[in-house]
């Protein structure tokens, strides 16, 4: 994986505090769409339902909003229907922690819905390892403008790891947000 | 001048049946809905053709939509069967809302059209199915209607498919049947669970996995709002899809490009069944 040139998204405070994708879609959408091309996202979020209560990185997504954030007019940075196969780097990670980081597939849920237990299991039947609000949106608006991304999930309860922070910073070049 | 075709209201049901009305004295015996890239009774005798703008005060954003709706006969008889044909149709995807999606088949139900084929471009979950190939819907799962938005799919993916078995179906079915035994060329078709999801960027891997544990055989972006529609209704309505690619891990996936080239080809098996089904039913 070559990460040289590779441009970070800092998400922190923003993901954290949105209560819906909307919240912050103009702001960041814009600077996504802005740098479209040849480019890396990295996005954190709070997330649960892990086996293990450690960051997680994501391999792949299921999308159980209910919404997509592409609907309405196709912005021209993008195809109007997106390929998001293969969009998440997992493999070859530089540094120390990454690489050693369980991957697993997100569910990412509608923000507010706290689904129980035995709904838990249901969509854990159905492939969602652990689970977000809003990673797997934000990753549909970065792959449709060409973006490809590392998604990290940390349990809600934990802490940034700052060790971890350094290092997804050490890979970057230029901070757009 | 071209409407913006999102974010604004269609006629209303009632208004668009006027304007249809006006042009067409007879009530069609049939309505078929064409998908991205079906092309299929292009031959209607006699045939009428309005854009979709100007009865349904909206027009399709997307390519391979043409958004025009033909009616004719489908052969020189004047007995003939009076078909509609609706080249495309409006999506959630492109930022319309429920009422718009749906008003197509709001107008055919209000028009008193009792019958209503589907089609739409799939893409192929079942790992037997094959590019081009014909699916009739046997189910179907809903992951388009607006109740979603508000809660998440949760629900949506915990109970089971819903059944398409009326009889409309079982005529496809066995003229499909007919077909492939008596007509070389006529592959026969597949049957199998059609899952409705909003689109518009295509499933990731883990969501082709999930439906496919879910027992979906073909996926797509669209013909749920219809069926939802002439539900209850004297309108009967069946669904076929067109597969245009089939999910198998380590291929790579085809565009919108793509999906139209094998639409093409199925569109011929699909114009010998619709000429069959629209004589014998």
């Amino acid at each position: 994986m070559e990460l040289k040139g590779a441009k970070l998204i800092d998400f922190t405070g923003k993901v954290v505090g949105a209560q819906h994708f909307e919240s912050f879609s103009d702001e960041v959408t814009k600077a996504v769409r802005s740098h479209s091309g040849n480019k890396v996202a990295v996005v954190i979020d709070p997330g649960f339902g892990f086996d293990a209560e450690a960051p997680h990185l994501v391999a792949d997504h299921i999308n159980l909003t209910g919404t997509n954030p592409l609907m309405g007019p196709n912005d021209a940075c993008g195809e109007r229907f997106p390929v998001v196969n293969d969009i998440y780097l997992t493999e070859d990670m530089p540094g120390k922690i990454l690489p050693a980081i369980q991957r697993g597939i997100l569910g990412g849920l509608k923000h507010g819905v706290a689904p129980s237990a035995s709904e838990i299991a249901k969509l854990k039947t159905l492939g969602a390892e652990f689970f977000s609000y809003n990673l797997a949106q934000t990753m549909i608006v970065a792959a449709h403008s060409g973006w490809k991304v590392i998604g990290i999930v940390v349990p809600s309860r934990l802490p940034l790891d700052g060790a971890l922070m350094n290092e997804i910073k050490s890979l970057v070049k230029e901070e757009i947000v | 001048m071209k409407t913006e075709s999102w974010n604004i209201e269609g006629k209303s049901a009632v208004s668009s049946v006027g304007i249809l009305k006006a042009v067409c004295k007879r009530v069609p015996d049939a309505a078929v809905v064409l998908g991205s890239g079906v092309n299929v009774l292009m031959d209607l005798h006699d045939p009428v053709a309005m854009p979709f703008e100007e009865v349904f005060g909206i027009a399709p954003t997307i390519a391979g939509h043409s958004g025009s709706l033909v009616i004719g006969r489908l052969t020189e008889a004047q007995d003939s069967p009076l078909v509609a044909v609706l080249r495309g149709r409006f999506h959630l995807y492109e930022g319309h809302n429920w009422p718009v999606v749906t008003l197509p088949a709001r107008v055919l139900v209000e028009w008193g059209v009792p019958k209503l084929f589907l089609t739409n471009a799939a893409g192929g979950l079942n790992k037997s199915f094959n590019v081009g190939d014909l699916m009739v819907l046997t189910g179907y799962r809903d992951f388009l209607n607006p109740e979603h938005k508000e809660t998440g799919l949760i629900a949506a993916v915990s109970k089971d498919a819903t059944a398409c078995s009326n009889s409309l179906t079982a005529k496809i079915l066995e003229i499909g049947k007919k077909l492939s035994e008596s007509d070389q060329s006529f592959v026969p078709m597949q049957q199998g669970i059609y899952a409705a999801c909003l689109g518009p960027s295509y499933e990731t891997m883990a969501e082709i996995e999930m439906l496919r544990r879910l027992n979906a055989d073909a996926v797509g972006m669209s013909t749920v709002p219809e069926l939802l529609t002439t539900d209850g209704t004297n309108t009967q309505s069946a669904a076929i899809s067109v597969v245009t690619n089939v999910w198998k891990e380590g291929e790579a996936m085809g565009g919108h490009e793509e999906v139209l080239e094998a639409s093409k080809q199925a569109s011929l098996r699909l114009d010998k069944l619709f000429h069959a089904l629209l004589t014998n039913s």
